[in-house]
């Protein structure tokens, strides 16, 4: 007898069946933990990734904005079809251009149970504008020169000048009032939900405050979010039931989504996709280089291929949906034509193109997508780009130090109207977002006449004239809108995507949402 | 005996100082700026200005040389600090996740052995034959489909089309043990299908080779049953190699087990190890790679002297 003869199966099939069993005892438990939503009252929200923090005043991040306006909210906000409408304060009228006077609900209360007065509204903006602050809106917050507690309930804030968006900025997910009590790790929010738990990179649970001010809101008894970093499974997460509601539905999954029977999705119109340039050297520092770069793509094709389909090609000024003015005018836009290019690049002293670097980062596929479309069209005209793909940690720091000839980015406004382009296109401090050491005194000039005029007609007249200015002096080629969606059970009812720039902003809608 | 543990407890000592030394100058080197990414998240900008003061509450705008000496005198006594990002307990976020990573890597890892000895050893007795080949053939197979491919298509199907199973994510077992179970079976088995073939391979190629000695000859001369000759005389000699195997594979996946928590969504080390690289946060990137460099050396030091122990001869090399 050899050896080989000797296995003894026994163990092996004992050990199998161990297996085995173990196995159909797990997935034979009670389905009951997995469809626990199903009239619960807890909405399960699968965000993109986990809130680096919930500082009121600090932007980090549309997962965090979200959650934050659950947990604080201001003087104004937005109603879900994205119209301005009053929170904290219950009326505002205008004295005159510079002097608003706001006049908070009586029944507005933090979650600790105390009023919300004036003096909680003056110590909120006065903790943005102060020194030291991070706070996002800390700069557009200068055009305040006073703000005064008038009595409990009042407050009066005086402008600098005339500020057409005012009433937008204090609408904003980083311009909560919170109580005066509060601090660094314990912030007093007057928001419809309060926090009951959470875990780092896990979950945050929010319990319905009972003493909001609008008492038949929110309809749910609390949120829990849930962060699914990967796109793929914070979809597969939805369709399996494991939560309601999932932001950021990736651009490969609508078909799927309505196909479903038992999902849908809301879609807008929302961020948008362009390309900056270091314009301190080289060939990009003459415009008719940037113009050609303009004619030389075929818009469809980025949407086509880093979007799947899913986006609108977009030619020139980026004018949000739900913006007050049509600012079309094909006369200044950038429509593919490779000839014209070409002509434009000869003109510039560059008939043969150039070697250049393109930069956009491995960390988002869109935005790699995005950079291999460019780096296409651009040889067809000559440009050589070699493709530059950091994580985005080092692609935010390259953008603002100008490590890059040509850069693919993508981004929102935080409202509808043209006066949300201005942080990227008012020169002032580097930023990863604009052009690297480009500097216009006539979009900055037109940019700040819009700002501080109040009459639309001729607000109007001054943005016609940015988009003439943005097509003639290049300070960005805009490629394409993204559509963005959220993708929801068919049970749930309520919530709606607000449009345009305002997506960003959708969570106001979760206080209408419901669970069917 | 005695010298042999302090030399190599020593070395290890001096291992986790060079490692420490490495990663800290790491992440000088490399470029990204915790307090401008915090502050960009949300696809804005920050002044210059919210960006010095982040910095300066973060401690980055010392001198590199203090930030250094910190972090040695710290990490000496333990102390691992406070996240910059959001200033927890970076210790707690550690003991709080560690756990949960070790959790998939032993389930997966009993899975692995349970499976792959018991097949790998008959695949060995019988190489050639048509279990081998049957078992071999889908070895390849599952060797060559990385973890994250295998785990997606287990979500596709376990959860999407059949939904037996949650699509991802972690309850903990106090609060939902049949949920928490429920959650863990995909990960581990993803975790363990990897080790799996690892082990079958070495496993089928030990008793392959143990099976030809003279001395199994011997005791089937002897007349020993079949059983005992291969637990006694094959087996055993055969689980050298395999338990080196398996050890230092338990070490590499502490740090590569990346991937199944991604796509799992399952919170464990690696993904606090990813997204504090993402953000930038020093002070936590350097406490998880310590932590698992520490563990991976325990590992290595424990196998020395468990071999040494087995086989005097390694003590004298």
């Amino acid at each position: 007898m050899t050896p080989s003869h000797l296995p003894d199966f026994n163990a092996t099939r004992r050990t199998v069946l161990i297996s085995l069993s173990a196995g159909v005892v797990a997935l034979a438990m009670p389905q009951g933990t997995l469809a626990q939503t199903a009239g619960g009252g807890v909405l399960k929200f699968g965000l993109s990734t986990f809130p680096p923090t919930l500082k009121p005043f600090d932007n980090t991040g549309g997962a965090a904005n979200t959650v934050k306006l659950m947990l604080y909210r201001g003087l104004m906000g937005y109603d879900a079809t994205g119209k301005l409408v009053n929170e904290i304060a219950e009326s505002v009228a205008w004295s005159n251009p510079t002097t608003a006077v706001f006049k908070l609900r009586p029944n507005a209360v933090f979650h600790d149970g105390s009023p919300v007065t004036a003096a909680d509204v003056v110590f909120s903006l006065n903790e943005i504008t102060k020194q030291g602050s991070s706070a996002y809106l800390k700069s557009d917050l200068k055009i305040i020169s006073a703000v005064e507690a008038v009595d409990d309930k009042t407050v009066q804030i005086t402008l600098k000048a005339p500020s057409a968006i005012f009433l937008d900025l204090l609408a904003s997910y980083c311009c909560p009032v919170i109580s005066a009590k509060s601090t660094d790790s314990d912030v007093i929010g007057a928001g419809p939900f309060t926090l009951k738990g959470s875990e780092k990179g896990v979950f945050i649970e929010l319990a319905r405050f009972k003493d909001y001010y609008l008492s038949d809101q929110p309809h749910v008894d609390g949120i829990r979010f849930i962060a699914y970093a990967d796109e793929n499974l914070r979809y597969a997460a939805l369709a399996a039931g494991d939560v309601d509601l999932i932001e950021y539905l990736p651009w490969t999954q609508f078909d799927a989504v309505e196909a479903s029977k038992t999902l849908k999705m809301k879609t807008t119109l929302g961020p948008f996709m362009f390309l900056l340039f270091n314009v301190t050297d080289g060939p990009f520092a003459n415009a008719k280089v940037r113009q050609a770069v303009g004619y030389a793509i075929e818009r469809q094709d980025v949407v086509d291929a880093a979007f799947a389909g899913r986006g609108v090609p977009l030619y020139g000024l980026p004018n949000p949906k739900g913006s007050p003015f049509d600012l079309s005018d094909p006369a200044h836009e950038w429509k593919y034509d490779v000839d014209k290019a070409k002509a434009l690049l000869a003109e510039a002293g560059y008939p043969n193109g150039f070697e250049c670097r393109l930069l956009a980062t491995a960390t988002y596929g869109m935005h790699q997508d995005t950079a291999s479309v460019v780096q296409a069209y651009l040889a067809a005209i000559g440009i050589n780009a070699t493709l530059d793909l950091p994580d985005w940690g080092t692609r935010v720091t390259a953008g603002k130090e100008g490590k890059y000839n040509i850069a693919v980015h993508g981004t929102s406004g935080n409202y509808n109207d043209p006066d949300a382009l201005w942080s990227l296109l008012y020169s002032g401090n580097p930023s990863y977002l604009q052009s690297f050491g480009f500097k216009s005194a006539r979009i900055d000039g037109l940019l700040e006449q819009g700002r501080n005029e109040v009459d639309p007609e001729k607000r109007k007249t001054i943005y016609q004239q940015l988009v003439v200015a943005y097509y003639e002096e290049v300070p960005q080629v805009p490629l394409n809108w993204r559509i963005q969606a959220y993708a929801m059970k068919q049970s749930v009812e309520g919530f709606e995507q607000l449009p345009g720039f305002l997506s960003g902003s959708s969570a106001y809608a979760l206080d209408e949402t419901k669970l069917g | 005996m005695l010298a042999f543990i302090s030399r190599r407890l020593a070395t290890a000592v001096v291992m986790l100082l060079v490692i420490g030394t490495i990663i800290f100058s790491l992440l000088i080197i490399v470029p990204g700026d915790p307090a401008e990414l915090l502050l960009s998240t949300g696809g804005g900008s920050a002044t210059p200005e919210a960006i010095a003061n982040l910095r300066s509450t973060m401690g980055l705008d010392k001198p590199v040389l203090v930030q250094y000496a910190t972090f040695l005198y710290d990490t000496a006594r333990l102390d691992f600090g406070t996240s910059i990002v959001d200033s927890g307990s970076i210790s707690s976020a550690i003991a709080l996740r560690l756990p949960r990573t070790l959790e998939i890597i032993v389930v997966g890892a009993i899975l692995a052995l349970a499976v792959a000895i018991p097949t790998g050893t008959a695949a060995g007795l019988r190489a050639g034959g048509r279990f081998d080949i049957a078992a071999s053939a889908v070895n390849a197979l599952l060797t060559s489909v990385p973890g994250f491919v295998v785990g997606t298509l287990f979500i596709y199907f376990f959860a999407q089309v059949l939904g037996w199973l949650p699509a991802g994510g972690y309850v903990a077992f106090a609060a939902n043990p049949a949920q928490h179970l429920q959650m863990l079976i995909l990960p581990s088995v993803t975790v363990g299908l990897h080790l799996a073939t690892i082990v079958f391979r070495m496993t089928r190629a030990s008793v392959l080779e143990m099976r030809g000695h003279d001395w199994v000859r011997t005791a089937v001369a002897k007349g020993l049953r079949r059983k005992r000759v291969v637990r006694r005389h094959i087996l055993h000699n055969a689980l050298g190699p395999i338990i080196t195997v398996v050890g230092l594979q338990l070490g590499i996946l502490l740090g590569s087990t990346v991937l199944v928590e991604f796509v799992y969504n399952w919170p464990g080390l690696s993904g606090l190890l990813v997204s504090a690289v993402e953000q930038r946060d020093y002070p936590t990137v350097r406490a998880v790679i310590l932590t698992v460099a520490a563990i991976f050396i325990a590992i290595n030091t424990v196998i020395d002297i468990l071999s040494s122990l087995l086989d005097p001869r390694i003590r004298l090399q």
